[in-house]
């Protein structure tokens, strides 16, 4: 017995070291970041504490480029408006006020307004954690937009803090399609720069043209349709492939992110409960038959 | 050694909310990152044991992970870093009563074998770090060029670091 004491204190610094280098891959290899425990995230207690701290005094700093960019989109909305209220006044027009049939009242899409306390873009796989977080409506899987386009996905969330994974995270796959002629793809980041991404998987034929802009899909729960994404800067070449690349300009400006919205969609329960159905179906009968 | 322990618990609290704030966001051309915080473990005297290191190491590193979102990355390669830092000191001080329980510096080694020293512990880290990151990711001209940019800019942070405590202890004596 006190020769194994011996020997373990003898060579303890080799078992100190094992145990830690352990531990450190357990944690390394733990590859999918929802299910990570929310304390050991940037949405955790510790490490959003000190960044709402240092936003505090930092948020003051792009103010200028910030306050640009909401002018701007609100010039787009404003523009919006104005074509909405012309087609209302169509449709009056036309007299098909009586005959379409009322919303059921709870809006479709509704939304968040939630600060960037941090954010990083030189890693392979990034995050943004924000200032809202379960108290405040957030959960797992909303989407993340801000003023220019599509930001992120939400993973884990703290009372008050939610971690972001953001679209530079190739963990983030988003349904895109080409805004002209709807033919769709997957946007995933392509590792090395903050301001593109690539929209794989498309088909041969498609087409496009430089300077496409490239929108969400809808066909997920997460985000609503024709969202702006990018704008096609140009092709991948490899041919060899089935499916068409292109590279994409993101409009997000991910260097600089200060406010953004937090997309709830109302009917994400119901379209998830249709697909749990359509999966069951699927089993009960896998021929369709 | 209290006394010691006292300025580096101090000194700990001050570096990593550092990092974590400032230096992880003060990236230059989108590639070199200033991983200052390794200073927690470079500044170690060489009679801090092994175990002891390894430890603070592992918990700063984990510390850093927590804030930067990335699950066991730091905290591997800190631990790594603080194992071999006895031995890579060594190569360029041959006796451990040159330095006399101080804290390696340019001061307590002398200007040469301290960039020696502080220049294999950056490089080390930093090519540690930017593999692990790289593992499912790979783009050899952008690790190659991750590992050296972000190894110069921490060099020169540190070594600026290393001057200005040197000239306070100057102005102190």
């Amino acid at each position: 017995m006190s020769e194994l004491i011996g020997f373990l204190i003898r060579h303890s610094k080799w078992l100190v070291f094992t145990f830690y280098v352990v531990i450190s891959c357990m944690l390394l290899f733990k590859d999918d970041p929802y299910r990570q425990h929310v304390y050991i995230t940037s949405a955790g207690r510790l490490a959003s504490t000190a960044y709402k701290g240092a936003n505090n005094v930092t948020s003051y700093f792009n103010l200028h480029d910030i306050n640009d960019d909401l002018n701007r989109r609100n010039a787009q909305l404003q523009a919006e408006i104005e074509s909405l209220k012309e087609e209302i006044q169509e449709l009056h027009e036309m007299g098909f006020n009586d005959t379409l049939v009322p919303d059921s009242g709870v809006p479709h899409f509704e939304f968040i307004v939630a600060h960037v306390i941090s954010n990083s873009i030189a890693h392979p796989y990034n995050y943004l954690t924000i200032n809202k977080g379960s108290a405040d409506g957030v959960r797992p899987e909303l989407g993340v937009i801000d003023q220019n386009g599509v930001v992120g996905i939400v993973s884990n969330t703290g009372p008050h803090s939610a971690r972001v994974i953001s679209l530079l995270n190739p963990h983030f796959r988003l349904s895109c399609k080409i805004k002209r002629s709807d033919y769709f793809g997957s946007l995933v980041w392509t590792g090395d720069n903050p301001m593109e991404a690539s929209l794989e998987e498309l088909p041969r034929h498609t087409v496009f043209k430089q300077g496409d802009t490239i929108v969400t899909s809808g066909y997920s729960a997460v985000f609503p349709a024709g969202l702006p994404v990018g704008v096609v800067l140009d092709e991948d070449t490899d041919k060899s492939s089935d499916f068409f690349t292109l590279r994409v300009g993101l409009f997000a400006d991910f260097t600089r992110l200060g406010n953004v919205q937090i997309v709830i969609n109302n009917r994400a329960e119901e379209l998830r409960k249709l697909k749990e159905g359509e999966e069951n179906d699927s089993k009960k009968n896998p021929f369709g038959q | 050694m209290t006394k010691f322990f006292i300025k580096y618990a101090i000194f700990f609290l001050l570096t990593m909310p550092a990092q974590a704030i400032i230096f992880n966001h003060a990236i230059l051309f989108n590639v070199a990152v200033p991983l200052v915080f390794i200073w927690l473990i470079i500044m170690l005297p060489v009679t801090v044991g092994v175990n002891l290191s390894v430890t603070l190491g592992f918990f700063a590193g984990f510390l850093l992970d927590i804030f930067s979102d990335t699950p066991g990355v730091n905290a591997l390669c800190c631990t790594v870093l603080a194992f071999a830092r006895k031995p890579i000191l060594h190569l360029y001080v041959s006796m451990d009563d040159d330095l006399a329980g101080r804290s390696p510096s340019a001061q307590s080694m002398g200007h040469g074998p301290f960039m020696k020293y502080l220049s294999t512990m950056v490089l080390l880290y930093c090519t540690m770090v930017f593999t692990v990151e790289a593992f499912q990711f790979f783009s050899f001209r952008l690790l190659v060029l991750r590992i050296l940019a972000s190894t110069a800019y921490t060099f020169v942070l540190l070594y600026a670091f290393d001057s200005i405590a040197r000239s306070r202890r100057e102005s102190y004596n």
